[in-house]
């Protein structure tokens, strides 16, 4: 047993060289290649369309929305060398700030700290190599740069910590009372999704094969049987908890993580600001197959949203209030007649 | 590894005079109550664990070089358990599981306090060993017995009979640990850490006792060498975090076996209560991976320099605040549990802070250097590679602490690339820093150089390639812990899986160094790092006689030592 | 030792007692480990458990024994007696963390007694039904109708008993040091007898208790937390005992008797703790609970 493991770990070593010398070669072949021969992308982007042609009839069944390409997903590499290396776009208000934050104070701030560091010692590496400077100095103090090199940090820290309270302090703002409630719960190994105020129709969520999700023009490993459908552009409240172990209810374009743990509910806003499919993973390690508990969120027009609400048997938060009181003027009023 | 024990023992025969008594070989190295002795036996099992640790991550970076399930089933099939979809990919978990426990409970832990600690912070304090011999070695073995307990766990079930080992994470969090990994592997890994702890803690109280009592006369604390101030502040950490480690892990066997529900909400209990648990223990623990890393930069850096290290003081006083601060920070690592916002901020606040004592330090060893007459010997670059690496992940560490960025970040790769700049890079650069440095104070030989600069350049470079890219996989969205991924992380993990390789090629590099310095290696005398090496260990010969300091030195105000003063005048340490 | 030694500390000769000492708690935990998964392993582990937990037995009384001997050879100059202080102190430090633990959780049990709906702007509010419907979740630390424990009435007592045990020991101190070996083991007797009757209470108590460890949080942090607690009162109380038997070897002197203070320092820590345990645990955790 053990010589056959070694020649598969060799063999897989070899083929690796290989596979890094194909990898090196310049991106542009890349690039061609996907053009040429891929056909997810391509299916993708002509389902974009057909979507939505569709879209507008209102009336007409669920048809799960086609993803759009570099949006709500991870980019690959050979789609786009410089997004692959950066966050996802954003689309919510928090998630935009933090992005900018990110990209415009954290990032050049570390860039900055460390080529400093860097240009510091190659510095005295070039000035104060042995041979250049052949008589060290003694000097062991300066009281004047040791503030220095204390208090700068201070002012970068703070000058860091300005957007970042600001960035938690958004986080106050709670839930309106008319917020839409979706409920996310974590199971080994899948997603449930409940909507409490819609008739508590409830969604189960397993990840698509990956034939499956490249049939319908969905990145594997992301692709899920049925989304978490959510009405774009209105408040959001989203639950997490979840019934065996911890999990993480996250989707990167949304700016959005949160644990999912047995016992608690745990509780936070969610304004998505257009309509669009945006794909998450599960991030807390949850057992074995805790890489295959993908979360796609799709985010539809209110109405679109409330036909599918209807479509699943559930009910409007508004019906049912109609309804009601229908039902107790009935009542009300069938004594008096 | 063979070579490298006899190695070691190999060169002390050719000095027998009366301090230099040896006891035979079992009860030398078995029974042993000599600092050095047991600091060589924790340097031998660290580089053991840390080939076993880099090989399971070759594994890792193996199967994830690219997207699918591919030598999953073999790795099941080695440990003696039979593949099936199920058992794979719980196989990953129990590898990075048992990746990270080895990286950090038996491989920088043993290296850095076990190993040099033991080495020389005797040496450089002017003592003849530790405190408390007997207990020194009691610590190193059961570091072993914790390490065997963690091996035995791979080999029995975990979530079933099928699926063997602990697929927990280091950080074994219930109730993932407790009712959904319901087999004994997870007991086996909860006792390692009792074990591996309970030996750390027993070695603590040896360090802090022999720094604070048997430091030569007229060594002050102020005169100390930043290195034993290091270990001093890391030593207090270890005492303090560990039992409540203890405390935590003891909770997650009784709610495993015993009926508990300390973290089973369905009884009551609370698992974000582990978590705090866990890492009011876990934060304090990579400082405690960091600053003997710290303290041997500094020594390294001066003596290359010629130069003594800048602001003393305040690198020493940086140590401490890092150490305290680091107690009150731990929050950062649960940003995303529910948190409500106000603890939030308390955190991302008081996680900040640290920067600024590690910017103390950072650029106090570059203001060592400023006017100094800098010399690039083998344990030089190491620190140089050190100082920006370090860095690098620092100022990532920075990024994360903002609770707001966590929110996407947190169990991404961008945190392991975090963890491995810190780590991977600053903690095991300080490692091969000082073992250059010393090794040939250890064993009389001296490496070669060039080889220790190919060694450097490769690893250096190696490194990097594996983990920069884990950056772009962070913030692009990738996960930790899985094995399998969308295709769109694929080209990043490629590049990073073949970092992996030259980093193989490195470590051979390493190993012939080894060879080379202990069958071909010259002869070096007390001092081989010339004026620059100031510290007490220089004045003993290479490797030192087996019981160093039988008469104390005595340090006198000006750095001047001489080793002649009776016994009367000693001026009480006690 | 080797020749011309000129200095104060103990260089020790090579030991088997720390390798022994570590193979028997690796057996220990393994053997542990095995009589935890019978489904796993069948019954062997009890042999591989008592065997572990002899070996473990065998190296502590050897190693206390080494250094009585030690001790009484004079290799324990003032330099080792000073090594001997610190390493007790701070082993007493970190067992202090070690309880840290036991009251986290007690503490988060009691200021969070139940499940929780957490919302971001840090407004919890109960939840009225347990988020994931499972069973047994607690409104409050002890759950509707529960029965504690009466903190005044056995605990008290034995409250007592150990803060008397601590005036017990003093006077056991007192009398060695200025030279009355009777006082010392008249203390000492008085200081053991009261440990082992605090032992007692606590075990009869627990016999008595109308609640079992396991059965929900607040048994399980009370058992845990006083268990540990009982569990370092026994050692204690053992260390105590040997202190008397070497009293009666006519060990210590009024100016060199670290065993002994070791001992009452050790002992005074575990009196401490109790005080925490009582008021947290027995009368804040279980106010206005229905008494046992
Ligand atoms: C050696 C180990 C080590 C060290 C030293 C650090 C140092 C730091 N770490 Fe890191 N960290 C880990 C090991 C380490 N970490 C590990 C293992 C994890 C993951 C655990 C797990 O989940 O498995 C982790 C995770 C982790 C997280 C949680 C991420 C998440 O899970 O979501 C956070 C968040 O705050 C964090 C922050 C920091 C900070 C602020 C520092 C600071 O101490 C860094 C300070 C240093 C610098 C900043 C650079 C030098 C300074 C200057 C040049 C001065 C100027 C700089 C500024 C003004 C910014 N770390
Ligand atoms: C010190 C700690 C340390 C070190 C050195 C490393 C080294 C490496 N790690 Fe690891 N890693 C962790 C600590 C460490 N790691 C932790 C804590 C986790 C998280 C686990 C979890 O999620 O629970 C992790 C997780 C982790 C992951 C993420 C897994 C996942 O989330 O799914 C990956 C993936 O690439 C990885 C890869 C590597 C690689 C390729 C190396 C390579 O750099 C390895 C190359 C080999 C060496 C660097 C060893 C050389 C050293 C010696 C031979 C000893 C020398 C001794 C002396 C000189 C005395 N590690
Ligand atoms: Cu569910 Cu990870
Ligand atoms: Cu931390």
């Amino acid at each position: 047993m053990m010589g056959h493991i070694h020649t598969r770990i060799k063999f897989g070593f070899m083929a690796f060289f290989a596979a890094a010398l194909f990898v090196m070669m310049p991106q542009t072949s890349f690039a061609q290649e996907t053009v040429g021969a891929d056909v997810p992308p391509t299916a993708a982007s002509e389902e974009v369309v057909a979507g939505e042609t569709e879209a507008p009839e209102a009336s007409g069944a669920y048809v799960p929305m086609a993803p759009t390409e570099g949006k709500g997903m991870p980019t690959a590499t050979e789609d786009d060398m410089w997004a692959s290396m950066t966050f996802q776009d954003q689309y919510t208000e928090d998630g935009a700030y933090a992005l900018w934050m990110h990209d415009k104070i954290l990032l050049p701030v570390i860039t900055v700290i460390s080529v400093f560091v860097l240009f510091l010692l190659l510095w005295v590496i070039v000035k104060y190599n042995r041979r250049s400077n052949p008589v060290p100095s003694k000097t062991t103090h300066n009281t004047l740069i040791e503030v220095v090199w204390t208090i700068v940090p201070v002012i970068i820290l703070v000058v860091i910590a300005v957007p970042s309270i600001t960035l938690l302090a958004r986080q106050y703002e709670t839930p309106p009372e008319d917020a839409v409630t979706i409920k996310a719960t974590g199971y080994q190994w899948y997603w449930g999704y409940t909507y409490p105020d819609h008739g508590d129709v409830e969604i189960i969520s397993n990840m698509l094969s990956d034939a499956d999700a490249i049939a319908n023009g969905e990145p594997a490993k992301l692709a899920v049987d049925n989304r978490m459908v959510v009405p774009a552009g209105v408040p959001l409240r989203i639950q997490t908890t979840a019934a065996d172990v911890i999990h993480a209810f996250s989707v990167p374009s949304l700016w959005f993580k949160m644990d999912a743990v047995p016992g608690r509910l745990n509780e936070k806003l969610l304004t998505i600001e257009e309509p669009g499919l945006y794909y998450g993973q599960c991030s807390e390690l949850c057992g074995a197959r805790h890489g295959y508990m993908p979360i796609a969120v799709e985010a539809l027009p209110m109405e679109e949203f409330e036909a599918w609400v209807l479509e699943q048997g559930g009910s409007l938060p508004g019906a049912e209030e109609v309804a009601e009181a229908a039902a107790e003027e009935e009542t009300a009023e069938e004594p008096a007649a | 590894m063979a070579t490298t024990a006899e190695g070691f023992d190999a060169h002390h025969d050719d000095h027998a005079h009366d301090a230099d008594h040896k006891p035979g070989f079992f009860a030398r190295w078995f029974m042993s109550t000599n600092h050095k002795d047991i600091g060589t036996l924790y340097l031998i099992f660290a580089i053991i664990a840390g080939v076993i640790g880099g090989a399971m991550s070759g594994v890792m970076r193996l199967e994830l070089a690219e997207p699918g399930i591919q030598y999953l089933a073999g790795a099941v099939e080695f440990f003696g358990g039979t593949a099936d979809e199920n058992a794979n990919l719980h196989m990953w978990n129990v590898f990075i599981t048992a990746h990270g426990l080895i990286m950090v409970f038996f491989m920088v832990m043993p290296a850095m306090i076990g190993g040099f600690g033991n080495w020389f912070v005797p040496l450089m304090i002017g003592a003849p060993d530790m405190a408390f011999p007997r207990m020194n070695n009691v610590s190193f073995w059961l570091t072993v017995a914790g390490f065997v307990s963690l091996c035995f766990s791979l080999f029995v079930p975990g979530t079933g009979p099928n699926a063997l080992g602990a697929g927990v994470g280091w950080t074994v969090y219930a109730p993932l640990s407790t009712t959904a990994n319901s087999g004994p592997a997870v007991d086996f890994a909860i006792f390692s850490l009792h074990l591996a702890g309970a030996g750390s803690i027993l070695g603590a109280t040896n360090f802090i006792t022999t720094i604070f009592n048997m430091r030569a006369p007229g060594m002050t604390l102020h005169k100390m060498p930043l290195f034993v101030w290091s270990v001093l502040v890391t030593a207090f950490l270890l005492l303090l975090a560990l039992p409540v480690l203890a405390a935590a892990i003891t909770m997650l066997l009784t709610d495993r076996n015993f009926g508990t529900t300390f973290f089973d909400p369905a009884g009551g209990g609370d698992p974000v209560l582990y978590q705090h648990l866990f890492w009011f223990f876990g934060h304090p623990e990579v400082y405690i991976m960091i600053l003997p890393g710290f303290g041997m930069i500094s020594q390294i850096v001066a003596t290359f320099s010629r130069k003594p290290v800048f602001g003393y003081l305040g690198m020493a006083y940086a140590m401490v605040a890092i150490g305290v601060v680091g107690f009150i920070v731990w929050a950062h690592h649960m940003y995303t549990v529910g948190l409500d916002v106000n603890t939030k901020m308390y955190f991302t606040a008081a996680t900040m802070v640290i920067a600024v004592p590690t910017g103390v330090k950072i650029f106090s060893w570059i203001a060592t250097m400023w006017g100094g007459s800098l010399e690039f010997k083998s344990p030089m670059v190491w620190a140089l590679g050190f100082i920006f690496l370090f860095t690098v992940g620092g100022v990532t560490g920075v990024v994360l602490a903002n609770g707001g960025i966590d929110d996407n970040l947190h169990d991404t790769y961008y945190v392991v690339a975090h963890f491995h700049y810190v780590l991977s890079m600053g903690a095991v650069f300080s490692l091969f820093a000082g073992f250059y440095y010393w090794f040939p104070k250890m064993s009389g030989k001296m490496h070669s150089e060039f080889l220790s600069h190919v060694h450097f350049w490769l690893f250096f470079i190696g490194v990097n390639v594996i983990f920069f890219p884990q950056h772009f996989l962070g913030m692009n969205g990738m996960p930790r812990r899985i094995p399998d991924y969308p295709e769109a992380f694929a080209y990043w993990n490629s590049i990073s899986s073949i970092g992996y390789m030259i980093v193989l090629i490195s470590v051979a590099v390493f190993f012939i160094n080894l060879i080379y310095a202990f069958t071909a290696g010259k002869k070096v005398g007390a001092n081989p790092w010339g004026e620059g090496a100031t510290t007490l260990e220089w004045t003993l010969s290479s490797p030192p006689p087996y019981h160093q300091f039988e008469t104390l030195p005595v340090i006198e105000d000006h750095h001047d030592y001489h080793d002649h003063m009776p016994r009367e005048d000693k001026p009480a340490t006690a | 030792m080797a020749g011309n030694v000129n200095h104060d500390y103990h260089i020790l000769d090579p030991d088997i007692w720390p390798l022994v000492g570590s193979l028997s708690a690796l057996t220990f935990t393994s053997g542990l480990v095995l009589n935890m998964h019978p489904e796993t392993f069948g019954t062997s582990g009890s042999i591989v458990m008592w065997a572990g937990l002899a070996g473990l037995i065998a190296t502590f009384f050897m190693w206390f024994k080494n250094i009585v001997t030690e001790a009484e050879r004079g290799d324990h100059t003032p330099v080792v007696q000073l090594h001997m202080r610190y390493g007790m102190i701070l082993f007493i430090a970190s067992e202090v963390m070690f309880f840290v633990g036991w009251f986290w959780s007690f503490f988060d049990f009691a200021l969070f007694p139940d499940a929780l709906t957490v919302t971001a702007a840090g407004t919890a509010e109960q939840a009225t039904t347990n988020v994931t419907g499972q069973a047994g979740a607690q409104a409050s630390l002890v759950p509707e109708g529960m029965e504690v424990l009466d903190p005044f009435s056995l605990p008290l007592l034995n409250t007592l008993i150990l803060l008397c045990s601590g005036t017990t020991v003093t006077w056991a101190h007192h009398s060695l040091v200025h030279g009355d070996r009777d006082g010392l083991k008249q203390g000492l007797w008085a200081t053991i007898a009261l440990g082992v009757l605090f032992s007692a209470i606590q075990a009869y108590e627990y016999t008595v208790a109308p609640f079992v460890f396991g059965q929900n949080t607040y048994s399980s942090a009370f058992y845990m937390a006083t268990g540990f607690h009982g569990f370092h009162v026994v050692i204690g109380t053992i260390f105590l005992a040997v202190c008397l038997y070497r009293a009666y070897l006519g060990h210590f002197t009024p100016r060199q008797h670290f065993g002994f203070e070791a001992a009452a320092w050790y002992w005074h820590f575990v009196d401490v703790v109790w005080l925490f345990l009582f008021i947290a645990i027995y009368i804040w955790g279980g106010w206005g609970a229905p008494v046992h």
